[in-house]
């Protein structure tokens, strides 16, 4: 009897002292999201008042809005789709356990170490046109115009250059841990009946390592869509509104404009993006995981 | 205490002897060129002390929220002098410019009482005097228990003393007889050109003097000076865009941000004929002979391209050139500096200018003290001790302008830079509107900018969508 | 599959190289770059050749950095040591209360327990942002404004999110019967969970704690708005060398490099478990 009142306890004990320490998390939270139903802007403190949905309400006729909404879902799109296909071949490559494999991986980890704001300081230098190897490198093959981060055409191209170079690894080192940590049997069946290589992969690599792809997949879409450090350092947003993204446009309205609404509703906008898109992954991968239990 | 060096420090002081021979004489008498810093720093505090109580305020400890700046340097140097003058404790946080304003931002609207006195520049007072995180320096400035006979607010260049005084209302005059002291001014820069000699001899041209001139010394030096590209602005997304040489060129056409109607709305004037016409030359400077990167380009990259010698001039602020002439730049002692009046038609330049100021936190518990700080920081003696010794550079008072050891020292290194200075000071001020919107209608300015230059939209349309624009929001604000 | 042929071999050897270029050479550029002054990483064009400076770590490590305009202190070493603190102590609490969570969500089936753990993972997905500024009005009236222990539980939004799931997903990896086995000879629920559960994911929780920790040290939003200046990460540390009067590029990088130094020599010392770690596999069979 109390055996079983133990053991039904027991996953609650565990878990709470880690959501006790988050939840205190929510009251600010709870705060934020009465400040986004007011107008409320701190240089302009006598028109504060509750105005309820209208913060929202303007988003839908506001092209700046869409516009960011638009960069942001690209941005994450295109980081999270070339670093989950980069990551995963590089950790294909790596995937035998050899002293010189496991070093590369090690070294790889470099640009994730570097902090994002300070990387993409020197890639900025690095492609200065006057100073910048990149620059220089770039003209030597003929780019000679080329404007990296300050023409329209081009920035998105360099700020994901530079976001790929910083969280591919992450990507990576995640992969390999599951490449790794599959079983070996089916393989070795595999090669004894001769099947195909690109056949094993997609039809045994690819679909046991998924529950991988996914959650490495989900912190970088969590970080991606919240990119902040990277373009605000190498075009605070622009050129124009080329790369105005959620965080960005929420950050200059609170520490610029010191819109605190407006701000507040930009982010829990953002918030509610990332919270669909994040349950979408969480229900995939325990189906996914519901399948294995099933099957194994 | 040492009473020949205090001899030898008042005989420097009342100029009867150079810094030199001071710095001789001091390590004859075994004191070292640091100390003997300290030593000026006393006897100059002991002018400010005479026929005032300086240590009022004995015992009481100050926080200051600082920048990393060349002025925060030198304020550190002298802080021991202030010090011992008033038996008070100073402690102080500083942070990089690259984070400074946000740091300042997220502390005062958290009423937050830790620090006392901070550094700011007129723009943000237009947001943290209406906000109530600063307090009204008048109020201390006259009353004569608190602040001290000699203090002289007088002496404050009379341009600067207005800029870094609104009365809160928007599109209010600066400097208005209602007007509060939001701030007090403590180093400034205004914007001119700053050139590298060589190169321009090369081309065989001279600094000038107009748009239309400046377009054709670019064109010369583009064709006559390999490898180097002619002229440096900002071209980030960020009001920080708009204030230096772009507003200053701007004004000197009579141009203007805003118009103030009769009844006090706002309303945008960014799209006049002679804004266009203005607005096209930039542009048209920009892309034929700007840095290729502009659109990432802030004062860093204006002043480190000027300084390794890869662009022949900047359009930016006097003290971004000054800099770039000092130590571990390729092209130090290589800049000359200029006047420039955008507009033919104009007698003088008309310079925007960007003041460092103190402002005094509404949230500080110890008012009184901090005032008692802020005189000692932007008084006469501290301002010369920084402008002799160290990179306290512009000055914000006339009796520091006109001490001879400072203009010998810029006279000698600087060349030009005392005349583009003494030129331009009348006509220099803040040539915005003060309203709470500021920094949202500069941002957008330069987003437009940005569009015009990589040809998105033609300068003309631009600017009326951005009047447009201007116009929605300062409605939304009540303001329009 | 262990038969590659001449042609694969080359193949992956010239992809591995490539790989290695592009992730490498910033790097390698910085580290170039943080032996050079200023004065010679702004060439025109740009050139690998150099005298070797030891000044920029010297002024890091000594914190002082001699200008014209005189000596200027630097807290360089004090922002690495906030970075070291914060991000360990973050860690620590991070694993203490994160493992026993992924441990409970991977073994049992409860009321809410999904739920729970999507709560958890939903604080990584709050904009920081949107929770720092009411944040710092509560620290103020708590006194937890400008305090070690402040942030640290902040960093937890960081921290425990990842942890919570990476290593959730290792437990789930490692068979159930294995502790029945041990229970099962009369050990208690605590005793097998330690001796049993936890060695045999130490690897994943080592990896899990690399990450957390890199990612708990490339933070700076959270520190610069809630501490004063003398608990300051490097992260905003190096940026005191974006100054007035130029970018002192040569300084920030050494600044680069001395701040990986730390997590390197943590991921090199903790190599072996992450091999391990990365072939758990092989416990299962």
């Amino acid at each position: 009897m109390r055996d079983a009142f133990r053991r039904r306890a027991l996953p609650y004990l565990l878990s709470l002292p880690a959501l006790l320490v988050c939840i205190g998390i929510l009251i600010p939270f709870g705060t934020a999201i009465y400040y986004s139903l007011q107008r409320y802007r701190l240089n302009l403190p006598h028109l504060r008042k509750m105005n309820w949905g209208e913060n929202y309400l303007k988003f839908l006729t506001d092209s700046e809005f869409w516009n960011t909404l638009q960069v942001s879902l690209a941005y994450t799109g295109l980081t999270v789709g070339l670093e989950l296909l980069l990551g995963l071949g590089i950790a294909l490559l790596l995937q035998r356990s050899t002293r010189f494999n496991n070093f590369v991986s090690i070294l790889l980890l470099l640009p994730l170490m570097t902090a994002p704001a300070l990387a993409a300081l020197m890639w900025k230098l690095m492609t200065n046109p006057n100073f910048g190897i990149l620059s220089y490198a770039a003209s030597l093959v003929g780019f000679e115009d080329m404007k990296w981060a300050s023409d329209p055409s081009t920035a998105l191209l360099t700020v994901l250059l530079v976001d790929i170079w910083v969280y591919t690894p992450f990507m990576m080192i995640l992969l390999l841990a599951g490449l790794r940590s599959l079983p070996r049997q089916p393989f070795e069946a595999a090669a004894l009946d001769g099947v195909p290589r690109t056949f094993v992969f997609f039809r045994i690599t690819l679909p046991m390592l998924t529950p991988y792809i996914i959650t490495a997949s989900l912190f970088r879409l969590l970080d991606s869509i919240q990119q902040f450090d990277i373009i605000y350092a190498m075009t605070q947003g622009g050129p124009g509104d080329t790369l105005m993204v959620f965080q960005v446009e929420a950050y200059l309205q609170f520490f610029q404009a010191t819109n605190i609404g407006k701000s507040a509703a930009l982010l829990l906008v953002l918030w509610v993006i990332t919270f669909i898109l994040s349950n979408l992954f969480v229900k995939q991968w325990l189906r996914l995981r519901e399948q294995a239990q099933g099957a194994g | 205490m040492y009473e020949k060096e205090q001899d030898r420090v008042q005989a420097y002081l009342d100029g009867k002897m150079s810094r030199r021979e001071l710095l001789r004489s001091m390590s004859a008498l075994g004191v070292s060129a640091a100390a003997a810093s300290t030593l000026i720093g006393l006897g100059s505090t002991r002018a400010f002390a005479a026929g005032f109580d300086a240590m009022q305020h004995q015992g009481t400890a100050l926080k200051l929220l600082l920048n990393k700046h060349p002025y925060t340097d030198a304020l550190l140097a002298n802080l021991e002098a202030f010090k011992a003058m008033s038996g008070m404790e100073v402690t102080y946080d500083i942070f990089p410019e690259d984070v400074y304003f946000d740091k300042v931002t997220a502390a005062l609207s958290s009423r937050s009482s830790e620090y006392d006195v901070f550094m700011t520049g007129a723009y943000m007072t237009w947001t943290y005097g209406p906000a109530g995180w600063i307090t009204d320096l008048n109020e201390w400035i006259q009353d004569g228990d608190k602040t001290n006979p000699n203090y002289n607010w007088a002496d404050m260049l009379a341009g600067l003393r207005a800029s870094t005084a609104w009365n809160g209302i928007p599109g209010g005059a600066l400097g208005s007889a209602d007007a509060k002291q939001w701030c007090i001014p403590w180093g400034y820069e205004l914007n001119n050109l700053s050139y590298n000699r060589n190169m321009f001899d090369q081309a065989g041209v001279s600094a000038p003097t107009n748009m239309g001139e400046l377009l054709e010394v670019c064109a010369k030096l583009s064709t006559d000076v390999e490898g180097v590209y002619p002229i440096g602005v900002r071209g980030s997304r960020s009001w920080a865009t708009i204030h230096p040489g772009f507003l200053s060129g701007y004004s000197n056409f009579g141009e203007r941000d805003l118009t103030v109607g009769d009844d006090g709305t706002l309303s945008a004037a960014m799209n006049t004929d002679g804004s266009k016409a203005f607005h096209r030359d930039w542009v048209k400077m920009i892309q034929e002979y700007g840095p290729k990167n502009w659109s990432t380009y802030t004062w860093y990259q204006v002043g480190t391209d000027l300084g390794a010698g890869a662009s022949a001039m900047i359009f930016d602020a006097d003290i971004l050139g000054y800099f770039m002439n000092g130590g571990g730049n390729k092209e130090t002692g290589n800049i000359a500096y200029a006047p420039f009046a955008a507009n033919p038609a104009a007698d003088a330049p008309t310079p925007n200018v960007w003041i460092w100021s103190l402002s005094m936190s509404n949230f500080s518990q110890k008012k009184d003290a901090a005032w008692h700080f802020m005189q000692w920081a932007t008084g006469v003696e501290h301002g010369l001790f920084g402008a002799q010794q160290m990179d306290f550079v512009n000055p914000v008072r006339q009796a520091v302008w006109d001490d001879s050891t400072f203009r010998a020292r810029i006279d000698e290194t600087y060349p030009g830079y005392l005349h583009q200075h003494d030129v331009s000071a009348p006509g220099a001020q803040i040539y915005f509107t003060a309203q709470p919107l500021f920094f949202d209608l500069t941002t957008e300015w330069a987003a437009t900018l940005q569009k015009m230059v990589a040809n998105e939209v033609p300068v003309d349309e631009g600017l009326d969508m951005l009047a447009e624009s201007v116009n929605n929001q300062l409605a939304d604000a009540g303001l329009g | 599959m262990d038969h590659q042929s001449t042609l694969e071999r080359v193949v992956r050897g010239v992809l591995i190289a490539l790989v290695l270029l592009f992730f490498m050479f910033p790097i390698v550029w910085i580290l170039m770059m943080s032996f050079q002054t200023n004065e010679q990483i702004l060439r025109i064009p740009p050139s690998l050749a150099f005298e070797p400076t030891l000044e920029n770590y010297q002024a890091l490590i000594t914190g002082r950095l001699e200008t014209q305009a005189g000596t200027l202190d630097i807290r360089f070493m004090s922002n690495l040591w906030n970075s070291l603190v914060l991000s360990v102590c973050s860690v620590a609490l991070a694993l203490v209360l994160g493992v026993p969570a992924a441990y409970a969500f991977a073994r049992f089936r409860f009321r809410l327990g999904e739920d729970i753990a999507f709560t958890l993972l939903s604080f990584r997905f709050a904009p920081p942002l949107l929770v720092l500024l009411p944040l710092t009005l509560y620290f103020q009236e708590l006194g937890l404004a400008d305090t070690y222990i402040g942030l640290i539980w902040v960093y937890q939004l960081i921290c425990l999110p990842l942890i919570l799931w990476i290593v959730r997903g290792y437990f789930e990896d490692v068979s159930p019967d294995i502790e029945h086995a041990y229970r099962t000879a009369g050990h208690g629920w605590l005793t097998t969970f330690r001796r049993i559960s936890i060695p045999l994911t130490a690897p994943g929780i080592a990896a899990a704690g690399l990450l957390a920790f890199i990612f708990a040290w490339n933070n700076f939003i959270f520190a610069l708005v809630l501490a004063s200046a003398d608990k300051q990460p490097v992260t905003v540390g190096a940026l005191a060398f974006v100054t007035a009067s130029g970018i002192q590029y040569g300084q920030i990088a050494a600044a680069i490099v001395l701040s990986i130094t730390p997590t390197l020599a943590l991921a090199l010392y903790a190599q072996r478990y992450l091999v391990e770690g990365l072939s758990l596999g092989a416990v299962k069979g």
